[in-house]
């Protein structure tokens, strides 16, 4: 629990990392950047597809459309192009989603997909990922909107004046 | 004025960290007149530059130097992890003072002492201590003001018949005091307070130091090394500045304030050929005994929003449960305290992934959530070592940290989650989650205050036994981790303590 815990923050910092990638960057376009990460574009689409519905198993919210789950996907993507570990961790984690069945992990319908996953969960690389989406998908502020979290509110001047006490349902008297 | 001390210059006491202990100790110098010099490892920021941003508030005040083992999640920034912490500041209690006459030792590997000092010797120092920290409901201070995730708790603390339940005790300013703002309810204490409405060094001990003259601090320094006469007392610290260039600062007396890994770190790395195992270590004390508190984190799905991001993340406490009663099936107590968090750490304490884990998540509005901590017993075994062969970027050795739940403390764990569940149950929760959560956000021991030398590595002010003129400054003193936040005891003991030196000099045996 200790490690496994060590491990799931270090990945904050790779959010970190993330973001001032991403932001560092002009109007990302995802082709163009996971084609740097994968070397060609039919290749960088298939991991675009394949990771985008990962993500979407990993942290599952009806609400939230697959836009947002391939945008921040595309993040991550970008990122491992400047991180050679992350890349050959998304490396592995596609061999060996598409290697488990006799079709390719994108060609399985969904419960398959998810059965999959949870074939490999106890493999390292898959703590990578899904700390690495965890990271990425909970600080993308797309995702905030549909979860109803604002993020920062100093510039808002905090809730002081906006309901962090307005609380009405509770039991009277307490 | 900030004022530049010579290196050579051997009158100045030399203060390492300006963090809670460090900062404290260090002002509380300076305002007596003593020339202090404090190095500080990390950068100094200033309100402008803090963010409601974690991840980026991160990688501007947390510690990212190689470590190994159990995590420390603590900050290496001017002001220290009380740019991070919460400020929730509960007093030690009297028979946690005495750990082992209480609860009489656990087993044959906890180490359970008596605290050298009581709480009636702390007492006037918790009153100093609060009142510097502007600490809610004392001193003429107001309770800080009730969240929503308090008012849940607070109303599920009354179904299931808990009495004490207080949103006092917090040192965060409710109103605008001593030239620091009132809290604006902005919500991300824990990456640092862009009001300076929670207590940090920052700006509070560290400019107020600056001003008597006397105080230099020097940021972006690393302690490596303290050297000693051959007599045997200390003379001067070797710090490496940004460009990795070492310099020694001669010292009349230092006091160490690292925070608990650094702390051992700094102590064992010093070793020399009279004191081979490290300062401070002829016991082999010095790095066991870590302790750092048990903790548990609980989230419930309410029936209705809660919305508990808006405003303080830890701003209430239930007290019922602190008390030593064994008929739970566990020695000394624990604390129940509000906690609020954002999207990504509640997934992240709900840990796992699909829809386990967003069942949380999907409902964020809808969380209430608390934080336990109780007493954890020291163990031998529970220790801070440094690595034999790996180095970090200042070619110091890694610090390793082992540390393991005693099962008393799992026993504690398990009893608070199952109270936390009656709590929210009986206002309607729908889901519950409750957990460990081995941060190492409370650090303590590894330098404890023993009346025989042979138990610990200090003695009651926090001076090393066998060396006159080196202190400990922070939470490596605690003789036991007793169940309250740490913070107001390492602050108390740090205004003691610098009585004591203030003192020492004057009779001119320091
Ligand atoms: C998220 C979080 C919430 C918390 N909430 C609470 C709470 O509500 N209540 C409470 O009581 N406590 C809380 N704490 C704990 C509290 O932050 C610590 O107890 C307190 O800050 C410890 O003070 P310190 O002086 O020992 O160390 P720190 O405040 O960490 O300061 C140590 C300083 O020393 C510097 N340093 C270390 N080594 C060296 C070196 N070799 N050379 C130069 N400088 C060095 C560091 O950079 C740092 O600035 C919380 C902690 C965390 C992480
Ligand atoms: S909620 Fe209050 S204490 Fe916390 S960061 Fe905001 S202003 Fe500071």
């Amino acid at each position: 629990m200790n490690d496994s815990f060590t491990t799931r923050r270090r990945f904050i910092v790779a959010a970190v990392t993330l973001s001032t990638i991403t932001t560092s960057l002009s109007s990302p376009s995802w082709l163009s950047l996971s084609a740097a990460w994968a070397g060609s574009t039919d290749d960088s689409a298939a991991a675009q597809t394949l990771f985008t519905g990962a993500a979407r198993l990993l942290f599952p919210h009806d609400r939230i459309p697959d836009s947002v789950y391939a945008s921040v996907m595309t993040n991550v993507l970008a990122a491992a192009a400047n991180d050679p570990g992350l890349s050959s961790t998304l490396q592995s984690a596609e061999d060996s989603l598409n290697s488990r069945r006799s079709q390719p992990w994108v060609a399985l319908e969904s419960p398959e997909q998810l059965a999959v996953l949870q074939e490999l969960q106890g493999e390292s690389f898959f703590v990578v990922l899904t700390e690495t989406v965890r990271g990425n998908f909970y600080y993308h502020p797309d995702v905030w909107k549909y979860i109803d979290y604002p993020g920062s509110s100093k510039e808002f001047g905090g809730y002081i004046h906006r309901g962090f006490d307005d609380i009405d349902w509770l039991p009277e008297g307490s | 004025m900030s004022k530049l001390f010579e290196l050579k210059d051997g009158s100045v006491v030399v203060v390492i960290g300006s963090g809670a202990g460090g900062g404290t100790v260090a002002n509380e110098l300076a305002q007596k007149g003593i020339d202090v010099v404090c190095l500080e490892a990390g950068s100094r920021l200033t309100l402008a530059d803090i963010v409601n941003d974690p991840p980026a508030m991160d990688a501007k005040i947390g510690w990212h130097d190689k470590r190994m083992g159990s995590m420390a999640w603590i900050c290496k920034t001017v002001g220290g992890t009380t740019m991070r912490w919460s400020g929730v500041t509960p007093r030690i209690q009297e028979h946690e003072f005495k750990a082992l006459s209480t609860y009489g030792q656990f087993d044959a590997g906890t180490t359970l002492i008596d605290w050298p000092i009581t709480l009636d010797e702390l007492a006037p120092y918790y009153d100093k201590a609060e009142d510097k920290m502007g600490v809610s409901g004392t001193h003429g201070i107001p309770p800080s003001a009730e969240t929503n995730n308090f008012k849940v708790m607070k109303a599920g603390a009354k179904r299931v018949g808990y009495k004490e339940v207080t949103s006092t005790r917090t040192a965060i300013n409710p109103v605008a005091r001593d030239g620091r703002a009132g809290c604006q309810q902005l919500g991300f204490c824990n990456s640092g307070c862009a009001m300076g409405a929670k207590w940090s060094t920052l700006y509070t001990e560290v400019p107020a130091a600056e001003k008597t003259g006397n105080f230099e601090l020097r940021t972006e320094v690393m302690a490596v090394k303290i050297n000693h006469s051959k007599s045997g007392q200390v003379t001067g610290v070797v710090y490496a500045d940004k460009a990795g260039i070492l310099h020694e600062q001669k010292a009349r007396a230092i006091c160490v304030a690292g925070n608990v890994v650094e702390t051992t770190r700094l102590l064992l790395n010093s070793a020399s050929p009279m004191f081979p195992e490290g300062l401070g270590n002829s016991s082999d004390h010095v790095g066991r005994n870590y302790m750092r508190h048990m903790f548990a984190i609980t989230n419930a799905v309410m029936p209705n929003p809660v919305n508990y991001h808006r405003g303080t993340r830890q701003s209430g406490i239930i007290l019922d449960e602190q008390y030593h009663k064994p008929g739970r099936g566990f020695a000394g107590g624990y604390i129940l305290e509000t906690l609020g968090l954002d999207p990504w750490n509640l997934s992240n304490i709900v840990g796992g992934w699909g829809s386990d884990n967003t069942k949380f998540t999907d409902k964020f509005t809808y969380i209430a959530g608390a934080f336990v901590t109780g007493e954890d017993p020291p163990e031998a075994a529970n220790r801070i070592t440094l690595h034999a062969t790996e180095k970090d970027a200042n070619g110091l050795p890694v610090p390793v940290l082992t540390y393991r739940d005693h099962p008393n403390s799992l026993a504690m764990r398990e009893h608070s989650i199952k109270m936390l569940r009656e709590l929210y149950e009986s206002l309607g929760a729908t889901e519950f989650h409750g957990g460990d959560v081995p941060l190492g956000a409370h650090n303590m021991g590894v330098a404890r205050m023993s009346a025989k030398a042979e138990d610990g590595v200090t003695n009651r002010w926090g001076q090393i036994h066998d060396i006159p003129n080196l202190f400990v400054s922070d939470g490596s003193v605690f003789s036991t981790s007793a169940a309250a936040n740490p913070t107001l005891t390492i602050v108390a003991l740090a205004i003691r303590q610098a009585d004591h030196i203030a003192a020492r000099m004057n009779q001119k045996t320091l």
